[in-house]
């Protein structure tokens, strides 16, 4: 039987050479791999090591697709973007909406390896059969003395590429002037304002000098049974549109992700003022009730969505007056509560100029709140600051340096760096409100109001984030989902925030689940909250789609998941990392919240770990996978290697 | 798959633009059903995108009475079905001139490389699959008839909103 859901080829690209290969999508990595996260974990393990610099040309940007993206499965429209991460130095990944990760499968291309480095600027441009390498140059700033000049910003270089090939339908995804700078967080953009935002993928894309890559693609997908598939995504519908229909009508359908502000908010674990504590009174002001009624103005969505998250935001205020594409919940905490920034508007232009330049509204909004909060302890002064007042709440210095960031130019060239390198020059005792784990800011969580949030945030590949294995169960109380999945017995402790029993498991659980979200690649937000769908309805929709028998077992998907899990585990592992790593700052161990529902709470993630070591057969001491659990994912290569 | 449709009444797409959030869904319904490929390139609806603005808007073909692609067509492989009002296609009849390309005002009517054929919309034998998946209402199936009350209604609840809102308490802080 033909293989469906594959495009069946993918791309090479060598950037210092400027040739182009096609070639066969290997059956062995499709079938060990899946797809997507899959792919690149073991394209990234085989061509990458620990000598490898990020922003050399060495380092690999792996741009990937899944069996399911663009088909007609619910939300299965992103595509992932895979390189070691110039932010943290390890595994680094990030993925992006809209429409640019099907438009690759339909243009016949499973995922793209982009090597080297460009004498000049380029852009990829991938037109069906036809791949070429374009001047970029008119596109790219340049660099007079010191100073920073030009450079386009995503959305001019979106629409002049549009315009260069004529024809608006191209997908284009494209680095700012902050990927340019190599400004450690950059992200790429596509289809105007969907970011692949984490760990600095757009400074991988712009050491390489590629500005951007356009495609068009008139081939589609196919899948392997036709009905049998279709009868998957119809009851796919059901359940989202009848069993999940009235949660997802009120909140995310809604509001978008701006709903938590509120709800999480009122769990005590929203982060105020640089993660000092998980509760704003103010919460209100920048929450999804009052941009709903005041501010919304246009509903959007992904490829193939049901959900529909997206939206617009109109603001009639100078100097932020616009029409912007809605922040989600992490940039309304990172530029908003966390710096006390009660001006949503103000927010929203942040979270747009991040957008325009090209970097991740987290990183960049929490290294921010770092430097408030070294100011409000007199650790920082004027003469390094350029001037600027970094008060909490001073949402025009905020803006301001949002730009100066992207340009690296004064105070931004620090926050160009990152939390944690921008803390270990300047020294002095700033290191302390660093929030980041292993050099990634810490995501809008926080394990002293939601425990396993906090292991989430300690394990997590590329460092403190959510989406790697965040658990909504506690979140929502999803007591049946729960005791589904678990089993009755455990209910009580999964949907109780604080407690740390069985939690090691789940977030393991909820890791491996996720991985295989990432490899297929569909939404988060409908296998992580809400918890829509689980290894059974993958399964089937994999083996539908690709016509591959094995995947229709659960088991087996999740035993590909695990090993993608512990492959890129091991990617780390390389990289030197081990059990001391898995660690939180001192904020979140040691300092109990100070305010709000969850006040006098730690994290307890001592009580959590070896659980979730043993769970994923994992060497407690050491923290490497366990030799029998890699030969048990046919990775016995690896075994005894690494201590 | 032997559909026997009887029509009562004449039937229309409405197509409210306002209410598309670009999910394309359509485009891959539309496909599906006739190729069984989810392939947008060969979807006889396509979802046009102003990113910017934020606008969205499906176009397809809008089985016009006195059609201009039908008086375009030299060999009478288009025609308008009285009974039910579709503009009909012909592949059989067709030579491929594409002036009903041209004559389109509307850009309801595309063409296939793979088949060297048009695409244009045959309400998929009267049960159109963009309209099935619309999640938001954007594509409806209604009677030709009345599709003006159902957009009425459509604006009217709007107005409710509006008028709620206006009404509603002023909350405290805004």
């Amino acid at each position: 039987m033909e293989l469906g859901g594959y495009a069946g080829r993918y791309l090479r690209v060598d950037l210092s050479s400027g040739k182009v290969w096609v070639k066969e999508t290997p059956k062995e990595l499709i079938r060990n791999y899946l797809g997507g996260l899959g792919f690149a974990v073991k394209i990234l393990w085989d061509e990458v090591d620990e000598h490898t610099d990020p922003l050399g040309p060495d380092n690999r940007l792996v741009i990937s697709t899944g069996p399911l993206t663009g088909t007609m499965f619910p939300a299965a429209g992103r595509y992932q973007v895979n390189a070691k991460s110039p932010l943290t130095g390890i595994w680094g990944h990030a993925n992006a909406g809209g429409f640019f990760g099907p438009e690759l499968k339909f243009a016949g291309y499973d995922f793209i390896v982009i090597q080297g480095r460009a004498e000049r600027p380029v852009y990829l441009v991938i037109d069906d059969d036809l791949v070429e390498l374009r001047d970029a140059s008119h596109l790219w700033g340049e660099e007079r003395n010191g100073r920073f000049y030009g450079g386009k910003t995503t959305f001019e270089t979106i629409q002049m590429i549009r315009e260069e090939l004529g024809d608006e339908t191209f997908k284009v995804a494209a680095i700012g002037p902050a990927g340019e700078n190599t400004v450690r967080f950059a992200s790429i953009i596509n289809d105007l304002g969907n970011a692949a935002g984490r760990t600095g993928m757009g400074a991988v894309m712009g050491s390489k000098r590629l500005k951007a890559i356009a495609v068009r693609g008139s081939r589609g997908v196919r899948v392997a049974k036709p009905e049998l598939f279709m009868e998957v995504v119809d009851d796919a519908y059901r359940k989202l549109l009848v069993d999940w229909g009235d949660a997802l009508k009120e909140t995310l359908t809604k509001y978008g992700t701006p709903n938590l502000v509120e709800a999480i908010n009122a769990m005590g674990r929203m982060p105020v003022k640089n993660h000092w504590t998980g509760y704003w009174e103010k919460a209100h002001l920048i929450g999804g009730e009052r941009i709903r009624e005041e501010f919304r103005v246009k509903q959007a969505s992904c490829f193939g969505c049901l959900v529909q998250c997206k939206y617009f935001v109109r603001s009639r205020k100078e100097p932020y007056a616009g029409i912007y594409k809605g922040p989600e919940y992490e940039a309304l905490v990172s530029f908003g509560s966390s710096l006390l920034v009660e001006d949503v508007e103000a927010v929203f232009y942040a979270n747009h100029l991040a957008d325009l330049y090209g970097m991740d509204s987290i990183s960049l909004g929490m290294t921010i709140a770092w430097a408030m909060e070294s100011w409000e302890h007199g650790l920082l002064t004027k003469e390094e600051t350029g001037g600027l007042d970094l008060s909490w709440g001073n949402a025009e210095a905020m803006v301001e340096l949002v730009k100066k960031t992207a340009f690296r130019e004064g105070f931004g060239n620090m926050i160009a760096e990152g939390s944690k390198r921008a803390s270990e020059i300047i020294g002095r005792g700033t290191e302390r409100f660093a929030m980041h784990v292993k050099g990634n800011e810490i995501s809008a969580q926080d394990g002293r109001a939601h425990q396993s949030s906090g292991l989430t945030h300690a394990t997590a590949a590329r460092g403190a984030d959510h989406l790697t294995s965040l658990s909504c169960l506690e979140e929502r109380g999803y007591e049946q989902v729960a005791a589904e999945r678990y089993g009755a017995d455990k209910v009580k402790d999964l949907v109780d925030p604080q407690s740390t029993r069985y939690k090691g498991w789940l977030v393991w659980d909820l890791e491996m689940l996720y991985a295989l979200g990432n490899s297929l690649i569909i939404c988060w937000y409908e296998v992580g909250w809400p918890p829509v769908f689980y290894y059974p309805d993958m399964a089937r929709a994999a083996a539908a789609a690709t016509g591959i028998a094995e995947f229709g077992d659960p088991n087996e998907v999740k035993r590909i998941a695990k090993r993608i899990a512990i492959h890129r585990r091991m990617f780390n592992v390389r990289e030197g990392l081990r059990r001391k790593d898995d660690t939180l700052p001192d904020r979140f161990l040691k300092e109990p919240m100070p305010t709000g529902p969850a006040k006098g709470h730690v994290c307890r993630l001592h009580e959590m770990l070896d659980d979730y070591y043993e769970a994923a057969g994992i060497d407690k001491e050491t923290g490497v996978p366990k030799d029998e659990t890699l030969r048990e994912l046919g990775l016995g290569e690896l075994a005894g290697r690494w201590r | 798959m032997g559909w026997e449709v009887v029509f009562v009444a004449q039937m229309m797409l409405l197509i409210t633009p306002e209410l598309c959030t670009g999910c394309r869904l359509c485009e891959g319904a539309c496909s599906f059903h006739h190729y069984r490929v989810i392939q947008p390139s060969r979807s006889r609806i396509t979802v046009v995108k102003f990113e910017d603005r934020g606008l969205d808007v499906p176009v397809t073909c809008l089985q016009c009475d006195d059609a201009p692609c039908v008086a375009a067509c030299p060999t009478s492989a288009l025609w308008k079905d009285e009974e039910s009002g579709l503009v009909v296609y012909e592949a059989e009849r067709c030579i491929g001139c594409k002036s009903c390309i041209t004559a389109c005002p509307f850009g309801g009517v595309g063409w296939d490389a793979e088949t060297n054929s048009i695409l244009k919309c045959d309400w998929c034998g009267g049960d159109p699959q963009c309209a099935r998946i619309c999640p938001t209402g954007a594509i409806k199936w209604v009677r030709a008839d009345q599709a003006d009350d159902t957009k009425r209604r459509m604006v009217a609840l709007r107005m409710q909103e509006v008028a709620q809102n206006l009404m509603a308490p002023k909350r405290a802080g805004v």
